[in-house]
Order: structure tokens, then sequence, then C-alpha cells
């Protein structure tokens, strides 16, 4: 499975966005994680904002399943379940 | 094509930039100690732009070409973009804790591209379409931009032309079938050394007596007959010292003003977008003042996160941490900079399109913005004073802490002294609180006190000019309507 990730912009962060990213690719190693880029389709995207407002823009991206969007580090749990439920 | 951080040090280096400093002539200037800060810190304007976690606000699609762009360097297409404009500030001022220097070319195109749109429009001549070929090579090259705005001004009381030295305002020294011979000088030029372009402006309204001071165009820095002198800042030379990389307090970035010096520079004509329509150099200057006005909700406020930190980390390391008082000055550090960054997006949500398509501010808005950024760094930088304690300006030098030299009765030497005397809590090193303590000391009154504090009074505009406008958009009959028909006076 190949899920894109796309992050906000980074203006005031709650936390810090790579480490959460990065925990999550190392917790999931069944799943392809890569730097959304437009034109490749993706089975999910994973949108990390770093506050509430997950003002990160991601329609330009092409995904098959679904979007995940994540805005705070109590989430990181939830996410994993919900990437590893679409293995 | 976006640069890289290292491309862009190396374009610099392609360019025949004349630049003096201490009375002389700089050869190298790229590596030089007291400048090359602030190349650093417009290189972060790059680097981010690369990056996957900042990509998102450092770029855009540009409206002239399609081509993902550096953001400094977008025409505002919506109020989102306004809004992202200012967390990119945001997010390079907590990056480099410093002035990155590059808004001020990103609030000149956008008013110009407006303004120049209009004064086609009544007069028919081609600056639109000159600027919009001028943006699209800034935009596809990724190059930064000097807004040039500040006169020197000579004396305050007289208009442009009655100046006894009419050089005290750029001004149009000859007129040619080709273009224009441009004399006069631009101060404060944020930026200015480290930019691969000036854009020129008016400093103020003008009338029919001063048309050949109501001016605008674009031109390489590196110009026949165009050069800086560098400004001084606090504290500066601790950049030529040996070994102070602590003393410093932020030695990887700094800020930059010049003055621009125009000693008779051609203009083609392609790269005119005013000569003469004297009364459009106020609209320009309006709007260039109200983006400016704005940037600083963003820049300012990323700074100011960086200072709370560090004030937070200096309460720390004093073990003073869990003090009540600390904690509520902590509380109103970060209030009066949300205010701050509150008010950017305010006037960004606000904002509505111009005539020719991009977006413009709110402006009433904006000048409550900068008018608040004339006074809420100071509280800040007086609160972060507090918490820091005295140390943060009679500390020992690092050449102190780093001596050998034996003082002490026992043989102890001086950096031993030192670090015996100057330790704390046991969660840091003495080091480690040096290192807070002179970055705090370079925010508030070193080198970055430049961008901070003095810069956060009088760049965009000075208080006054900021009471102007909010005198002027707000609306005090529409109040007065309200009070009357509330209390019953017809």
């Amino acid at each position: 499975m190949k899920c894109g990730v796309k992050f906000c912009g980074g203006c005031n962060p709650h936390y810090q966005r790579g480490d959460a990213y990065r925990r999550i690719a190392s917790d999931i190693p069944e799943i392809v994680f890569e730097h959304a880029e437009e034109g490749v389709e993706y089975d999910v995207l994973l949108v990390i904002g770093g506050c509430t407002a997950c003002c990160a823009g991601y329609d330009q991206y092409t995904v098959k399943d679904d979007v995940i969007k994540m805005w705070s580090e109590d989430q990181i749990n939830d996410i994993e379940s919900k990437l590893s439920s679409k293995l | 094509m976006l640069m890289t951080g290292e491309q862009y040090i190396e374009s610099l280096r392609k360019l025949n930039t004349r630049v003096y400093m201490f009375g002389e002539k700089v050869e190298n200037w790229v590596d030089h100690p007291i400048i090359r800060p602030s190349i650093n810190c417009v290189k972060v304007t790059y680097d981010l732009a690369q990056d996957p976690e900042y990509k998102d606000l450092m770029t855009a699609k540009s409206s002239l070409t399609g081509e993902t762009i550096n953001r400094f360097s977008h025409l505002h297409q919506s109020t989102e973009d306004l809004k992202n404009k200012v967390k990119m500030q945001r997010l390079c001022g907590q990056k480099t804790a410093s002035c990155f220097q590059r808004c001020v070319g990103m609030d000149a195109f956008n008013s110009m591209f407006s303004s120049t749109y209009e004064i086609d429009k009544k007069y028919g001549t081609n600056y639109h379409e000159n600027f919009k070929n001028f943006l699209k090579m800034v935009q596809t090259e990724d190059l930064v931009v000097d807004g040039a705005m500040t006169d020197p001004k000579g004396d305050r009381g007289l208009a442009p032309h009655m100046q006894k030295d009419k050089d005290l305002f750029v001004h149009i020294k000859e007129r040619r079938e080709d273009g224009i011979v441009v004399r006069g000088a631009k101060c404060h030029q944020t930026g200015s050394i480290n930019s691969h372009w000036h854009i020129v402006m008016p400093t103020q309204a003008m009338r029919e007596e001063d048309k050949d001071f109501a001016v605008a165009f674009a031109c390489p820095t590196d110009a026949e007959g165009m050069y800086m002198i560098y400004g001084r800042q606090s504290c500066d030379t601790r950049k030529l010292e040996p070994n102070a990389d602590i003393d410093l307090g932020n030695a990887q970035y700094g800020g930059q003003e010049a003055l621009v010096v125009f000693d008779d520079v051609f203009i083609p004509n392609e790269y005119i977008f005013l000569a003469g329509e004297y009364e459009f150099a106020g609209m320009i200057v309006e709007r260039f003042a109200g983006y400016h006005r704005q940037s600083y909700g963003g820049c300012k406020v990323g700074v100011g996160d960086v200072l709370i930190g560090a004030a937070a980390l200096a309460a720390e390391y004093n073990g003073a941490q869990k003090a009540s008082h600390i904690k509520d000055k902590l509380i109103e550090m970060t209030h009066l900079n949300e205010t701050l960054y509150c008010c950017g997006i305010a006037c960004s949500t606000e904002g509505y399109p111009t005539e020719a398509g991009n977006y413009q501010i709110d402006l009433l808005l904006a000048n409550v913005c900068k008018q608040n950024i004339t006074r809420f760094p100071y509280e800040i930088v007086r609160l972060a004073e507090d918490i820091a304690g005295g140390l943060m300006v009679t500390m020992p030098a690092q050449a102190d802490f780093d001596s050998d030299l034996a003082v002490g009765r026992n043989g102890e030497t001086i950096g031993e002294v030192c670090n015996k005397f100057f330790a704390a809590a046991p969660s840091c090193t003495t080091e480690q609180r040096m290192r807070v303590l002179r970055l705090i000391e370079n925010i508030c009154l070193g080198a970055a006190a430049v961008g901070y504090r003095t810069e956060s009074m009088h760049g965009a505009g000075s208080p006054q000019a900021q009471r102007i406008m909010i005198q002027r958009q707000g609306n005090i009959e529409g109040k007065k309507a309200l009070a009357k028909a509330i209390a019953g006076i017809k």
C-alpha cells in the first residue's frame, strides 16, 4: 500500500510533525510512505497539520481510497490503527 | 525553477555589487563575517521551500506562469494567500530570530502589480506589462528583490522640489528616448545587498511640482552607478572576534540594512513603472505600506516566539520556572505575541481583490496591526529582560569562560572561576545558560534588536503614519450615527 504524506506549512506547529511522521512510518513498515507529489496515485493520503486548523491543501493529489488528517501527536495511535486497517 | 539555498549564495557571488563598510570597499562581501549572517537568513527562505515539511507555506502556483514558485515572489490570489503569507513570515521568524529581508520585495510586487494596472488604465502607459514581464523573470529565476521606498527626505517641512539638495529624494535627472537616468538614495534598505534586483518606489504622495520625483522602476543591484553603504548594528563587531560564537547570541543569522545610492543610474524603458504620473505615488505608498504593516503581524511574531522560548529557558536554567510571577510573565508575553498574530491574520482575512486581480489587505486592520507592533515587542522585550535577570548584560565574555589563565590562590583558571560563579540549576550547564542569555541580549538590545525593536517602531512607517491611516479609515462619522440612533438624537 502506498501512502502519500502532505505536511502543512508549519507556521506554528504544536508538536514535532516530522518526528510524528517518522514514528508512524517506522511503526507500520508494511506501508510505503512518500512525500506526496502531483500526478502520482496513492492508496491513502496522510495530511499532517501542526494545529487544529490542519490547513494543508491536498486537492491536487490523486488518492484512491482515503484522506487521513492529523493535527496532534495524541492522534498517532488512532492514525496508525486507521492506516493498519487498510492493509 | 526554485533555487536551493546554496545556489542562492553562489548567485550573489556572480554580481558586481558595490558594498562599503567602515569607510572601505568590501571586496568579498558574501563571506564577510558581519554580512554573512544576513545572507544565511535569506538562504533560509530558499531552504524551507525545498523542505516537504514547510513547502506548503513556502511555495505557491504562479498566477503568471502556472509554475511552482517561492511564495516570496507570489501575487496574492485570495485571502487564503494573504493568510499564508503571514504564516510563512511567522515560520521564517521562528527559524532565524532575525529579519529575513525578503518580504519587502514581495510587498513591492503586489503593490506595483495593482498600481501599474490602474496607471495604465488612466494614461494608456505600458507600465503593467513592463511590471508583469519583470515579475515573470523574478519568479522564473527565483530572485530576491529589495522593495526600496524610504528616501532620505532632508528637511521634512519641504516638498521634494523645494529641497535645497534635490538628491534627497530619488528623481528623474534626465529623460531619454530609451529610458531615464535617476539620481538619489534610499535609506534603511533591508536586505538590499543580498538582493539580485531592486524595485524603487516613491517615498510619499506627490504633487504636480514633484512629478520628477514620482518615479518607480526596477534595476539590477549591481547596475552602473549604484552602490551601498552598510548600516551598523549594535554589537556588530562581535562578529569579527575569534571564538565568540556564544557571545553573538545568534551566530548563524542576522538582518541587514544599508544606504543605497543611485548615482546617475540609467533605467531602460522596459523597467520603468512610473515616471511622472504623480497622483499615483500616494497609491503605491499606501498599498506597499499596507502590505508591509500586515507583514509585521507574521515576522515579528516568529521572532517573538523565539524570545518567549528563550525567556522560558532562562527561567528554567535559573531554577525559577515554578514561580507564579514567571509563569504569569510568560503568559503575558504569549498573549501580546498572539494578539499581533491575530492582527496579521485579521487584515488578511478581510482582504479584497484589486482591479488588477491580486488581493489587497484590509488597510484599517493592517494599520492597527502595525500600531500594535510599535508597542508590544517593547513590552515583550521588557518582560524577557525581567525574567532573564541582569546577567544577560553583565556576563563575562566567552573568552573568559574558555580561559586557562590561572588567577586563583589554588591555581583556578578564569574559566573555572566563571563556571563556578555562573552555575545555576542542575538542569543546565553554565554554557547553556550563557547561550540563552546571550540570545536574549541579541534580540533585546544586540544586533537583532535592529529588527525586533527599532524596525518594529519605524519599519513600514513610524507610529504616526499608522494613526493618520487609522483616522482616515476609522469611520468616525458612521460611529457617530450609531451613537445618535441609540441615544435617540434626530
